[in-house]
């Protein structure tokens, strides 16, 4: 069934449209990738997704009922940068969305219970391969290091979808092909739903089970909005671990 | 080479360094001496050795009027008060900053009123001060609050909204609440950044400090500078000057070894 | 003592005299930084031609601030008297005002005016022990009744005992407050003091915890004027110990001495006018009120209380007289117990000070301060 369904969906932003009449539909457990040139309004889709902004016309469903005003722990966000908290430790980087779940009040658990959910973070730290570097801050660590933390730190509060912005664009080639391989593992072993935009046509392919593409028809007609104009399955048997399409 | 690309090395960084003071105590030296050899008694530039003895006497003479070291009873005056202004002002700052920089609600409700009061010239209203809290200690430990806490306040507003929007969004997400979210992501943050806050009010800190006890005091550094201008006690003076400087110097040191300490992230944070 | 007027008697004055001086300090506190060699090398090179300039010049400076016994100076300016005397003797004389009384001192006393309006106890304690000689060629008035103890809800001067006590210490308050004590078999020991400026006196007395202050006119009348005031002690109970003088650079009037002769001569002019029974002297009177911030009934009830010299006879007469000699002792006496008088004086002996008998009063090696009755009595005698 689709766990996320947006229907006529626009988005018009100080009389200019940003996106027009939008329909999709997604299924759950598929990778969408979403690409389009800058300014097209697929980071605008995506905000939407995580209730950061809000559509002018139309509605998304999540789950079968409206979404949200507000994020929640079902919808997970990995963003280009800033996505991890600079004064915890990578290790308490992971430890926190299960101290905010187990404690309300403090947000922050001491004793014995704190030693249980201690291992629960190594596990995944060690899943992503920052074990090592548990006790590092992040800015001690290399970008495509934050990345993995940021997954991490997502995965580990078991949200229903994961909206990904652009989440390796500021990484250098190689760090972005370990780390694609790695989403793809991590994708495979919990079957997540993944919504990720990006504008690297073959990233998105590369991990994506879709690919839906953006487009304005006239890049400086400010009355018409971006459609999508490409929606291609991308068949598992093209994604391989080494290359793209 | 060109004047820009001039760069000294490690022991003429070092000489560079103390060249301006030297010269600023030779300078003093000389015009002390001159004077003193055209007057003996000459009370503007003292000599260092009237200026030792009469430290000697604030530091290890007793006070016959009060029985106290005079040198050390000020100090503690001073730092007492400058201690407890500071506290109060970064206490209520902080609560305020981080309540304000993060509720929508109170940002409209508060923001233009703190930015209306912080143009209050503080020492203006230290007439009002004087008649609703006295003029003892209270009305000195709150002229340092009136004179410090708007700009922490104002300054920890603008920290709290400096933290990326992704980062709160991310919280939100990870399923923080608003509690919790103040809790575990923006007070630990701005905890450095009250320390830098603070570091940028210690001057302010000390002008209030000495401004209150020039009114109006039995002791403190501020109240013993302008009691012995009335007879022109420079040998006293100058001392206590560069006395209050080294406080606040130290001052300044000591905070900026709590940040390093407390909070180790922080530097590499703020560098990326 | 002598501070400042009614009209400013709030915070501006704090921010005028030490923060942020308007524009006319501004210009003095820069004489001041340069003169005072406080900061920069080339201060080495002019400080020593500072203190030693004795010698023959036609530009001299009088510095002023407010107080009704030395608003004679700015109105005589005002009105060409300084011009008309200083043209007679073929000088220059500049009448400055500056807004601190305290700061006027500690100018004077780094060199910067060659005469000053200043109290006996003030000259002594700071020209006179910093080494700079000085002559008193006028002796203006003394004050009688501008000076108070004042408590708040209690009638007796004894009172004040176990009181803490809200005074610009060091100064002549606290020279009074040391008289009344002792006239009434005390000691400072009796008494806490808090050192208040006396900008913030008459707001300092509204507050509940403020139970005794020792101030001066114009404070003294608005005090009073409160419910609870009870003025328990004034200087009228101590006459001719508090008095305010126009005090002349030794070394200047040395060899300058048409300069005394001018102040001289431009005092008695003034003060004829404005004491006189005439339209003229309420207007003088009127318009030095103005200058101090108040207007003529204010200047008038101050005048009350000061005991001015009216006649030059009679200021002579009091200069030569023996009293004088008795208060300056009570005056050193009371800073040498406060450490005022230096921290090496061993004695009160350390500085001395001559009277026009020749009487030196403490070491005759180190005359410092010297009351002159000779320019008083060349004017009495129409010499000028």
């Amino acid at each position: 069934m689709s766990l996320i369904q947006i229907k006529d969906l626009w988005q018009i932003y100080n009389d200019r449209v940003v996106l027009e009449n939008l329909n999709l539909s997604i299924v759950e457990k598929s990778f969408v990738s979403i690409v389009g040139p800058s300014g097209c309004g697929k980071t605008t889709l995506l905000r939407m997704l995580m209730s950061e902004v809000f559509c002018t016309r139309g509605s998304i469903l999540f789950d079968g009922t409206n979404l949200p005003k507000e994020p929640t722990r079902e919808r997970g966000v990995v963003f280009q940068r800033y996505s991890v908290f600079p004064h915890l430790s990578v290790l308490d980087n992971v430890l926190l969305p299960i101290e905010l779940r187990s404690c309300r009040i403090l947000g922050k658990i001491l004793g014995s219970r704190r030693y249980n959910m201690k291992e629960e973070a190594r596990t995944m730290l060690d899943h992503v391969g920052l074990l090592r570097a548990a006790t590092l801050y992040p800015a001690q660590l290399s970008g495509g290091m934050q990345q993995r933390l940021a997954l991490a730190q997502a995965l580990i509060a078991k949200p229903r979808v994961l909206l990904l912005d652009e989440p390796f664009s500021a990484l250098d080639p190689g760090t972005r092909a370990d780390i694609h391989v790695l989403t793809n593992r991590l994708w495979e072993e919990t079957k997540m739903t993944v919504v990720m935009v990006t504008h690297d046509i073959s990233e998105a392919f590369r991990l994506g089970t879709r690919v839906i593409v953006l487009e304005r028809p006239l890049a400086d007609d400010p009355t018409k909005g971006a459609r999508i104009t490409h929606d291609i399955p991308v068949h598992p048997r093209t994604k391989t671990k080494t290359g793209a399409i | 080479m060109r004047l820009i690309n001039l760069h000294p090395g490690k022991r003429g960084s070092k000489i560079l360094a103390i060249l301006p003071f030297v010269l600023l105590f030779a300078a003093y030296l000389a015009a002390s001496a001159a004077r003193h050899e055209a007057n003996p008694d000459d009370k503007l530039l003292p000599t260092l050795s009237q200026m030792a003895i009469a430290m000697r006497r604030m530091a290890f003479t007793q006070d016959m009027a009060t029985g106290q070291f005079l040198l050390w009873s000020d100090t503690a005056a001073s730092i007492t008060r400058l201690i407890e202004g500071l506290s109060i002002s970064a206490l209520i700052s902080f609560v305020v900053g981080i309540s304000v920089g993060m509720v929508p609600y109170l940002k409209k409700l508060l923001v233009p009123f703190v930015a209306a009061f912080s143009m209050v010239p503080p020492l203006a209203v230290l007439p009002i001060l004087f008649i609703i809290a006295g003029i003892g200690e209270i009305s000195k430990v709150t002229l340092i609050v009136i004179g410090t806490a708007p700009f922490m306040m104002r300054d920890l507003i603008l920290r709290v909204e400096e933290i990326p929007a992704a980062q709160i969004i991310k919280a939100q997400t990870l399923g923080g609440s608003s509690w919790q979210i103040a809790l575990r992501i923006v007070v630990p943050q701005m905890l450095p950044r009250l320390i830098d806050a603070l570091r940028l009010s210690l001057g302010p800190a000390w002008l209030y400090l000495i401004s209150a006890e020039a009114i109006a005091a039995q002791d403190g550094l501020g109240y013993r500078i302008f009691l012995v201008r009335r007879y022109f006690a420079m040998n006293i003076i100058i001392p206590y000057v560069i006395w209050i400087t080294l406080l606040a110097f130290l001052f300044d040191i000591a905070l900026r070894l709590i940040q390093s300490y407390a909070f180790p992230w922080f530097a590499g944070a703020k560098s990326q | 003592m002598r501070g400042i007027r009614i009209s400013s008697l709030c915070i501006p004055r704090i921010a005028e005299g030490w923060l942020f001086n308007d524009g006319r300090l501004l210009m003095l506190t820069r004489k001041t930084f340069l003169k005072s060699g406080a900061g920069l090398a080339a201060a080495a090179t002019i400080a020593p031609a500072l203190p030693a300039r004795a010698a023959t010049k036609k530009k001299f400076t009088l510095a002023w601030t407010v107080y009704v016994g030395w608003m004679p100076w700015p109105w005589a300016a005002q009105q060409g008297i300084v011009k008309k005397w200083a043209d007679k003797y073929g000088i220059e004389i500049e009448v400055v005002q500056v807004s601190d009384y305290a700061t006027s001192i500690n100018q004077y006393t780094s060199g910067m005016f060659d005469a000053l309006t200043i109290t006996n106890m003030d000259t002594l304690a700071v020209p006179a022990v910093g080494g700079v000689d000085s002559t008193s060629i006028i002796t203006g008035d003394y004050s009688n009744g501008n000076d108070a103890v004042i408590l708040k809800g209690k009638t007796k001067f004894e009172d004040i005992k176990g009181q803490k006590i809200n005074i610009v210490q060091y100064s002549v308050s606290q020279y009074l407050l040391d008289r009344g004590l002792q006239l009434h078999g005390m000691t400072e020991r009796d008494v806490r003091l808090v050192n208040t400026s006396d900008a913030d006196m008459a707001a300092a007395f509204l507050t509940p915890d403020v139970t005794a202050v020792v101030t001066w006119n114009p404070i003294v009348e608005q005090i009073d004027a409160d419910k609870g005031a009870h003025n328990v002690f004034n200087s009228s109970q101590i006459p001719g110990e508090i008095l305010d003088l126009v005090i002349v650079n030794s070394k200047t009037l040395d060899a300058n001495p048409e300069f005394a002769k001018a102040l001289c001569g431009i005092w008695y002019e003034t003060l004829g006018i404005m004491l006189s029974d005439t339209p003229e002297a309420k207007k003088a009177q009127a318009e030095m009120g103005q200058l101090s911030g108040t207007d003529y009934a204010g200047f008038a009830s101050q005048l009350k209380t000061t005991h001015l010299f009216s006649s030059p006879e009679k200021a002579a007469d009091f200069t030569k007289g023996s009293q004088l000699i008795a208060t300056m002792d009570h005056v050193r006496q009371f800073l040498f117990a406060w450490g005022m008088l230096g921290q090496g004086a061993a004695s009160p002996n350390v500085v001395g000070i001559e009277f026009p008998s020749g009487h030196v009063l403490g070491d005759t090696k180190n005359v410092k301060f010297r009351f002159n009755a000779e320019y008083m009595a060349m004017t009495a005698a129409h010499q000028l």
